[in-house]
């Protein structure tokens, strides 16, 4: 049904559903630290901008995709590389802040230097594979960008479950013991970071392709709010922090856009509902189900 | 003989201007058995977190195997061999058993998406030896606490150790698995050199070669076992005020109110599982004023998960009547039976990380319109150690002091019944002494006590009758007069493995 998705709906709703598609990806990138290794980031869009500005600039030299994509990959990882030193030498709360301080800072970074400016820049449609014809058609847009997802949802789902991935969650349950096995914590956070950024990185490629323009506000920290939001409610699994993206674009963009405008209040209460409703009331009604049977 | 394993050279540890740990030397040579012994706040944890590289010591040098260590991190000792347990479980809780395990066994690279199976059989052989092998896959949250007690060593043994530090391994296993812990240890291959901290004489006594007592930080003595138990000093600090005759009560019988005093608490046909699993299928036991009761069983067998649906932390199910002075109390919240008049004391004291002595003891109201009412200066008077340290964090106390914390905590809410969950747990001789006549003495003054216990010899000291649990129901329920008069019975019903209720 994600792939007949361009012949079953309008153009609009095809790149709503684009841009849905590429806040999963920056979910699965804040999943990787908040439901892995318990350390919640406010500030993946500034890698997502990163990779944006990345395959903006790389637009002007190529048009292909994939060479995008994988430029501004590793331009995530190496920007997280080098602001994650500071991140992770703190946890928790302070965690959380020194990402939203990082985020802000590469906000105001993009107005200052980046090209365009508070402008942004434009950037022309991109060719999904060598012989092809750029991608003008929404629908040739969203496909891309779904095969593009399922790849590095594909990758992802095989970085959970390597000992690795263990290791960063009993980092999050219990760190001291990590590092009585003889591991150096902060450097095993440290990469979790990196490949959260390289992932964040590709989000940004994908946003370009959608968009084919990138502004300062893209590294807006809502975007980051929202990824970390998503990855919250999907509570520890991939898939459940995509969902939610998806889910929480279409409150915003979608059904806001239906209610005239009122897309924030939408997303607010979809927040509170989300967070109340499926896991607690339902464990509860669960629950209270086991003790009456035995 | 040949280069130590292991030496402390003059080794400090300072939290402010108290010396936790003072100028303690010590050599360790492979193949050792070495028990740390001391009072509460001797200082031998702090001293294992020092080997161990949690803390750095504020003076002195710590050689491991030719290395100056004392700079290391803890990650980089754990490489070296050295290896060590918590003396409150410290395991990853949302993993299970096994993954527990594996994040401890070395040589696994981290981008290996299969399990290497030398690791998972290392992981299996490390469960095995402490009898978990069957749990491999349980959620680790599910275990008893003390099989939790038990995985801690499990993790610890399969990370393949030089030097192995367990802090109080026997602290909540029953007397048959510290047997069985002592020989595991015993027959530990004689290239591990084992430190251990315990208050647990006769296991000590079982396991290690040499003994050192430390005393307010300061190193006492070093010796046999025996050696250490003769010594003049030691049986002063540590030893002495231990002997169970001298904290007895006297003669429980002459302090009995009538038998026929209505229980203030009454529990009957009480049932509670963990997930669906039955744990608890008909427990029927009565508490009455000025009576201490005790309810005695193995690891597992359901001691704390009573003491919590008693008190509401734990969902009773169907069938479940609790009565408190003739009034149902089984649908209440913890909080409104709290405010009935149910006090609790957790095991593992579960105090406020972040709050001193004075804000804990500051915390609990007593509900208006209760007959008894107690202040903080009455509950400083029951435990002087407290007073002193007022305004220091949990964190700062020792073990024992942390226990008088939690019991003054819930004494201040002017329980009708107070709940006791393993109190003497971690705790010296000495300071069980103290803490059995504490229990007593409130006793005396007509409060009704519910006491969990693993120490069977404490139960049976302070308790007017002990109740056995297992297999999810009272087994036995007898007047502790009686049972000290014939231990064999109760041994019969306790020593005999049976299958777990679970």
């Amino acid at each position: 049904m994600a792939v007949a998705l361009p012949w079953m709906v309008n153009a609009y709703v095809v790149s709503l559903a684009a841009t849905a598609l590429v806040m999963a990806v920056l979910a699965m990138s804040a999943q990787l630290l908040v439901g892995l290794s318990g350390q919640p980031p406010l500030g993946q869009a500034a890698y997502l901008v990163v990779g944006a500005y990345t395959a903006a600039t790389l637009a002007t030299l190529t048009s292909l995709g994939p060479i995008h994509l994988l430029a501004a990959t590793a331009a995530g990882a190496v920007a997280a590389a080098v602001t994650g030193l500071v991140a992770v030498r703190v946890r928790a709360t302070t965690f959380l802040m020194v990402t939203f301080g990082v985020g802000e800072l590469v906000h105001a970074a993009a107005g200052q230097w980046a090209p365009g400016g508070s402008e942004g820049t434009h950037i022309p449609p991109v060719v999904a594979l060598p012989g092809l014809t750029p991608m003008v058609r929404p629908g040739w847009v969203y496909l891309y960008v779904l095969a593009c997802t399922l790849i590095t949802g594909a990758a992802v789902i095989v970085l959970t479950r390597t000992r690795f991935a263990l290791l960063l969650r009993g980092i999050a349950a219990h760190e001291p013991r990590v590092q009585a096995a003889g591991h150096h914590t902060s450097r095993l956070l440290l990469a979790a970071y990196t490949l959260a950024g390289a992932i964040a990185g590709a989000a940004g490629a994908l946003l370009v392709t959608v968009t084919r323009y990138v502004s300062p506000a893209d590294a807006a920290m809502g975007v980051s709010a929202l990824a970390l939001a998503a990855a919250l409610i999907g509570s520890g699994s991939m898939i459940g922090a995509c969902a939610a993206a998806i889910l929480l674009v279409a409150a915003r963009d979608w059904a806001g856009g239906l209610l005239s405008g009122h897309g924030s209040t939408l997303l607010g209460l979809s927040f509170l509902a989300l967070a109340y409703l499926p896991r607690h009331r339902l464990a509860g009604l669960f629950s209270r189900r086991d003790r009456g049977r035995t | 003989m040949s280069a130590p394993l292991l030496r402390l050279d003059t080794v400090s540890r300072a939290y402010g201007a108290r010396r936790a740990v003072d100028e303690v030397s010590l050599d360790l040579h492979p193949g050792a058995r070495h028990a740390l012994i001391g009072p509460n706040g001797a200082g031998k944890s702090t001293l294992l977190h020092l080997i161990a590289g949690t803390l750095r010591p504020t003076s002195g040098r710590i050689h491991y195997a030719g290395y100056d260590i004392h700079r290391w991190p803890a990650h980089r000792r754990a490489r070296a061999g050295i290896v060590r347990t918590w003396q409150h479980p410290a395991l990853a809780r949302p993993l299970t058993v096994a993954q527990n395990v594996l994040l401890a066994v070395p040589g696994q690279h981290l981008a290996a998406l299969r399990l290497p199976p030398r690791a998972s059989a290392a992981a299996l052989d490390a469960l095995d030896q402490v009898g978990l092998a069957e749990h491999a896959q349980w959620p680790t949250s599910q275990l008893s606490y003390g099989d939790q007690r038990r995985l801690e060593v499990a993790v610890a043994l399969a990370a393949q150790p030089r030097l192995l530090l367990l802090d109080e391994p026997s602290a909540g296993l029953a007397t048959t698995e510290v047997t069985r812990l002592a020989e595991l240890i015993r027959a530990l291959p004689t290239d591990i050199a084992v430190l251990l901290v315990d208050h647990n004489l006769d296991f000590v006594t079982a396991v290690a070669d040499t003994v050192t007592v430390l005393h307010h930080g300061q190193h006492l003595t070093t010796g046999t076992p025996s050696d250490v138990r003769t010594h003049p000093e030691v049986r002063r600090v540590y030893l002495a005020e231990a002997d169970p005759a001298k904290h007895v009560p006297t003669t429980p019988g002459a302090t009995d109110p009538p038998a026929a005093a209505p229980p203030v608490l009454r529990v009957r046909n009480l049932r509670a599982g963990h997930h669906g699993a039955p744990v608890l299928t008909g427990v029927t036991i009565d508490v009455q004023a000025g009576r201490v009761s005790a309810v005695v069983g193995r690891n597992g067998a359901g001691k704390t998960t009573l003491i919590n649906t008693i008190a509401g932390l734990h969902p009773a199910l169907s069938g479940t009547e609790i009565l408190l002075h003739d009034r149902l109390v089984t649908g209440l919240s913890a909080r409104r039976r709290c405010r009935a008049g149910i006090g609790l004391v957790p095991q593992g004291r579960r105090l406020f990380v972040g709050l001193t002595v004075a804000e804990h003891l500051a915390l609990p109201r007593p509900h208006p319109g209760r007959p008894r009412t107690v202040t903080a200066r009455q509950i400083l008077d029951l435990f002087p150690a407290l007073g002193e340290r007022r305004h220091h964090r949990p964190h700062q106390l020792s073990g024992g002091e942390q226990q008088m914390l939690a019991l003054a905590r819930a004494l201040l809410a002017g329980p009708q019944v107070l709940l006791l969950d393993e109190p003497s747990e971690g705790l010296a001789p000495a300071i069980v002494g103290q803490l059995a006549a504490i229990i007593t003495g409130l006793a005396a003054t007509g409060s009704a006590v519910l006491l969990a216990e693993q120490n069977l010899a404490l139960a049976l000291d302070i308790a007017h009758d002990v109740a056995v649990l297992d297999r999810g129901t009272i087994a036995l329920h007898a007047p502790a007069a009686d049972l000290r008069a014939d231990p064999a019975r109760l041994h019969d019903v306790l020593a005999v493995p049976t299958e777990s209720p679970r």
